[in-house]
């Protein structure tokens, strides 16, 4: 299972899916393309606005700076991975802390 | 800050290769007949091979602590019925 942990200063996305096997896990490759697409829409508008890390089955992101657009589109990536969570509540987990 | 490379797998499960504990045996211990019915023998040749006895021993023929079947004297080789469903092999002079 996915499990998107939302912090003030950071959130992490960890975990595999489970879905179905690699190459056709649906939940999977929707959960990176979400991610990898926030990632380069904030830094295209500012490099400095996030940082992040990523690794097989990880990726974090530190939130820098807390201007509007980045918060909006982090925002969206949230809303995005709840409304997965409800198709797919066994693969996918967000927890706000 | 580089732009995040997409890979669409980042969250899949990468199955380990399937492994199994099987895949070992051991080689042939090439058992059987050595000589045919018919064949020549010398004293002392083995005959047939086996685990247990699955071909008893006959006239001149001698029976190993393995159960191996070995001629006893120079002669021909004879494979023969015993009882209802045993054989036995047999060597007779020449």
């Amino acid at each position: 299972m996915i499990k998107v942990r939302v912090k003030p200063e950071t959130i992490t996305v960890s975990g595999h899916a489970f879905y179905d096997k690699e190459g056709k896990d649906i939940v999977c490759s929707s959960v990176s393309s979400i991610v990898t697409t926030t990632v380069n829409g904030i830094l295209s508008l500012d490099k400095k606005a996030i940082k992040y890390s990523v690794k097989k089955g990880l990726v974090k992101i530190n939130i820098i700076s807390k201007d509007e657009t980045t918060k909006k589109l982090l925002e969206n990536m949230i809303d995005l991975f709840k409304s997965l969570e409800k198709d797919y509540p066994k693969n996918i987990k967000v927890e706000r802390e | 800050m580089n732009l995040m490379k997409l890979d669409i797998q980042l969250f899949a499960h990468v199955k380990a290769q399937g492994s199994t504990q099987n895949g070992r045996d051991s080689a042939g211990r090439r058992l059987g007949a050595k000589l045919a019915d018919g064949q020549t023998a010398k004293a002392g040749n083995i005959i047939y091979r086996q685990r247990g006895t699955r071909i008893y021993p006959g006239k001149n023929v001698g029976i190993g602590k393995d159960h191996t079947l070995f001629a006893l004297i120079d002669g021909v080789v004879k494979y023969e019925r015993m009882g209802k469903d045993k054989k036995k092999v047999s060597v007779y002079e020449a």
